[in-house]
């Protein structure tokens, strides 16, 4: 078989068949070559420890301004008569479940302080608890019986459907707090505790509660089912899964100032059943800063980073000085290394 | 033969001072039934003999050369006798088989695959030169002339002979690093964010629940990290084609696997595996259970996912970005352009409805873009996992340089220009030392007339002694 050779154009010059020159395909782009010199990486190395250690210094700072009291009182709030039969006085509903705490501020917190409930060992994140809910439900009065993810709480015995369905609903925390310092009651803020994005568009404000918690295991808090979910502030916050088993979720915001060394006395409704699964439960009273909450931890990874950037600069810098080695010396290519053989 | 050999000294695979190793068959009349026999313990003789020949040689530039035609092969690549020949082939610096039929051709080829373990190539430009192309481990096909069958059968096809060097010299060496590097850090990427999501399950209570949303893993390896692989993969040099030409020995890079050794690709998995470690504790730590913005709203699963997953896309392309060393426009596009794409997507993702976004509705916008938390997160992270990296090969180059690295320093500091010299020298002390080839031939030529001139000069000294001064 032979190849269509040059083609005789009508003038009688053969034509050549070398491909058209383009710099893309003769791989002749124009580029740039960084080279790492030692200038470079003493450079590089002292640029992340100048910029990370201010970085450290200032987040640990506004860390440490931050003030918190932690209480732990599921342990302490069960009366003295059912401490060894803590489930059976949780699940009664005879019991008082009312329980007086004090806690002492002990510096100054200036408001607004931000109220948190702490669960420990509470597995929001196991996947099939993630899964057990319908947010097309919580959207739209028109999709009611949309339950298909919510078993087993996703219709009642009769067939009818639950909204908001689904377990993650259904174990909504129903503990509740009341503070006063000084026998003067400090107003609960509850506006704004929940996204903006959650409570305008993931809970319709035409979707009202419906034969909630109405079968014979409860789960945890009731609605007023004459308030629509996107007003539902307390159930908005729980609905957004934690990642971690040890998780805060926002409760309020006391707007006032709190003086160093006040008594504040809290009234607890203990009825959250953590004790089945030996669960903790936390009260917690925080202020913010603007890295957040009260967490060293990155401040010191900023030090600790930084720290060892530029030690690793300096002793770069000594290792350099000793045993320099001159940029382009071709006496260290390795022919001329080991002449024996390449 | 002589055909063969005429065309051996053109090409200069012969030389005058080379010796010629002939093996034929003796031209046998009768038919008897152990003229086989005969025939063969004949081809048996010259090869021993050769092969003494050959063992005795003393002086170091002598060279041999081996040319064997087609009907003594089909006896010699005999089971009894192919180990043989092929010992003496080996130990010659060029053999010549003339008259060979296309399976014989093959045949050759897999002898010497088999019998030294080392890697063939074999390039042809004609039907005849299928068989041997398909069984040699590299098969180059030449195009033109004789037609397609070659290039269709081949691994490589070009179009001229000539453009062998450039092809194994060029982009041998280019194309062995680029695949290197290109599947060790494939490796380090996916390793780096997988073993987040298996971390992540002793916090779930090994349930499955994935930290991240479905759309983030389903892009993370089909836009967000493919494309500044793939630009590594095309365009990575490390010398250009020059330099590549001028300095064959930095080709020797590639035989002597130095850049795909276990040392290299378990160094790779273990960065991966470091900074998965980094990229998921440094998370879960920082967002542990306090809030994460001053407004007080503490961290929930999609958050620290979107977190955690911004970090990886950081740290993963600011890495790639230190293991090149040739930025083009296209690389520079999409090192950077995957990581905007990451949160081009993450703002479009949060813009449609929570029907498709679910939690990610709005998260950049309205939880982690305003938070100076998210920012330091990913600084801190993206740093931490690519300094172990930058401090390893700073110490490698500057205290345990490789020759390419020599090379482009030389290049970036123009010094080839400034002292041409020592780039002379150098360049030349980059070739290996061969026995064929026309620079041998040459320098043979030389060594020959050296070699009259010294005995001319002794005699002429000699005449001038003892001549009687006039």
């Amino acid at each position: 078989m032979m190849t269509g050779e040059t083609s005789s154009a009508p003038s009688g010059k053969t034509k050549s068949r070398k491909p058209k020159y383009s710099r893309f395909s003769q791989q002749e782009l124009p580029a740039c070559k960084p080279i790492l010199t030692p200038g470079w990486v003493i450079t590089a190395f002292l640029c992340v420890g100048i910029v990370f250690i201010p970085v450290g210094l200032a987040t640990f700072f506004a860390s440490e301004r931050v003030v918190e009291v932690v209480d732990r009182y599921d342990q302490d709030c069960i009366p003295p008569e059912y401490r060894n039969d803590s489930l059976e006085y949780i699940q009664s509903t005879l019991t008082d479940k009312t329980c007086d705490r004090s806690l002492i501020v002990p510096k100054q917190m200036k408001g607004p302080v931000f109220i948190y409930y702490e669960l420990d060992n509470f597995y929001q994140n196991h996947r099939r608890y993630v899964k057990s809910r319908s947010d097309k439900q919580l959207r739209s009065k028109a999709s009611e019986s949309d339950t298909d993810n919510c078993k087993p709480e996703a219709v009642t015995l009769s067939n009818a459907p639950i909204v908001p369905c689904g377990l993650v609903a259904w174990s909504l925390f129903n503990d509740t707090y009341g503070f006063s310092v000084k026998s003067k009651v400090l107003d609960v803020s509850k506006k704004n505790i929940a996204w903006k994005s959650d409570q305008e568009h993931k809970f319709g404000s035409d979707v009202y509660p419906k034969n909630f918690q109405s079968g014979t295991l409860i789960g945890g808090a009731r609605l007023n089912s004459s308030i629509p979910l996107s007003e539902q502030v307390d159930l908005i916050v729980w609905m957004r899964t934690a990642a971690l088993p040890t998780f805060r979720k926002l409760y309020g915001r006391i707007e006032v100032d709190l003086e160093a060394n006040d008594i504040i006395e809290v009234t607890i409704k203990n009825n959250y059943n953590t004790y089945s699964f030996g669960g903790k439960k936390k009260l917690v009273l925080s202020t913010t800063s603007w890295i957040g909450g009260k967490n060293g931890f990155l401040g010191r990874a900023y030090l600790t980073v930084g720290g060892l950037s530029l030690l690793f600069a300096v002793g770069f810098i000594i290792i350099y000085v000793f045993k320099p080695r001159p940029l382009g010396d071709p006496s260290y290519l390795s022919w001329n290394r080991n002449p024996a053989g390449i | 033969m002589e055909t063969a050999i005429n065309i051996g000294f053109a090409c200069s695979l012969l030389r005058q001072g080379m010796k010629q190793i002939c093996i034929t068959e003796m031209n046998s009349d009768t038919v008897a039934k152990d003229a086989k026999q005969a025939v063969k313990e004949n081809i048996l003789m010259q090869l021993t003999n050769a092969s003494q020949m050959v063992k005795l040689e003393k002086d170091p530039h002598a060279a041999f050369a081996l040319i064997i035609d087609g009907k003594t092969l089909t006896y010699t690549l005999e089971d009894d006798m192919k180990h043989q020949f092929l010992a003496l082939a080996v130990d010659c610096a060029s053999v010549i088989c003339c008259r060979v039929s296309p399976k014989q051709k093959a045949l050759v080829t897999r002898l010497v695959k088999e019998g030294t373990g080392k890697t063939t190539l074999a390039i042809g430009d004609g039907a005849n030169d299928v068989g041997m192309i398909q069984e040699a481990d590299i098969g180059v096909g030449i195009s033109g002339v004789e037609g397609m069958q070659a290039v269709m059968a081949s691994d490589f096809s070009i179009s001229q002979f000539r453009f062998l060097e450039k092809l194994l010299v060029v982009h041998g060496h280019w194309c062995y690093k680029r695949i290197a590097q290109m599947i060790c850090y494939f490796f380090y990427k996916n390793i780096a964010f997988g073993l987040t999501l298996f971390y992540f399950e002793a916090f779930t209570a090994f349930s499955g629940q994935s930290v991240y949303d479905d759309w983030y893993m389903l892009l993370f390896n089909v836009i967000l990290t493919s494309l500044p692989v793939i630009s590594l993969g095309v365009f990575e040099q490390d010398v250009s084609s020059e330099v590549c030409l001028q300095f064959p020995a930095l080709y020797q890079q590639g035989p002597k696997n130095l850049f795909f050794d276990w040392y290299r690709i378990l160094g790779w998995m273990g960065n991966g595996l470091y900074s998965s470690l980094i990229i998921l504790f440094l998370n879960i730590i920082i967002l542990y259970d306090q809030a994460f913005r001053a407004e007080g709203q503490t961290a929930d699963m999609a958050a620290v996912g979107t977190t955690m997953f911004s970090c990886i896309i950081c740290a993963v392309n600011c890495q790639i970005a230190l293991t090149m060393s040739h930025f083009t426009w296209i690389q520079h596009l999409f090192v950077w352009g995957s990581i905007a794409t990451w949160y081009l997507f993450l703002l479009l993702y949060g813009m449609i409805s929570p029907i498709y976004s679910g939690n990610a509705y709005q998260i950049l916008v309205e939880a982690l873009g305003p938070a100076p938390l998210y920012w330091c997160t990913i600084l801190l992270v993206t740093v931490s996992c690519n300094l172990p990296y930058l401090a390893h090969i700073s110490f490698q180059r500057c205290f345990n340089p490789m020759d390419h690295h020599i090379i482009q320093e030389i290049k970036y500091y123009k010094k080839d220009v400034e002292d041409q010299q020592m780039w002379r020298r150098e360049r030349s002390k980059a070739r290996q030392e061969t026995k064929i080839g026309l620079t041998v031939r040459v320098d043979a030529k030389i060594r020959q007339l050296r070699g009259k001139l010294n005995k001319k000069n002794a005699t002429l000294t000699f005449h001038s002694c003892i001549a009687p001064p006039s």
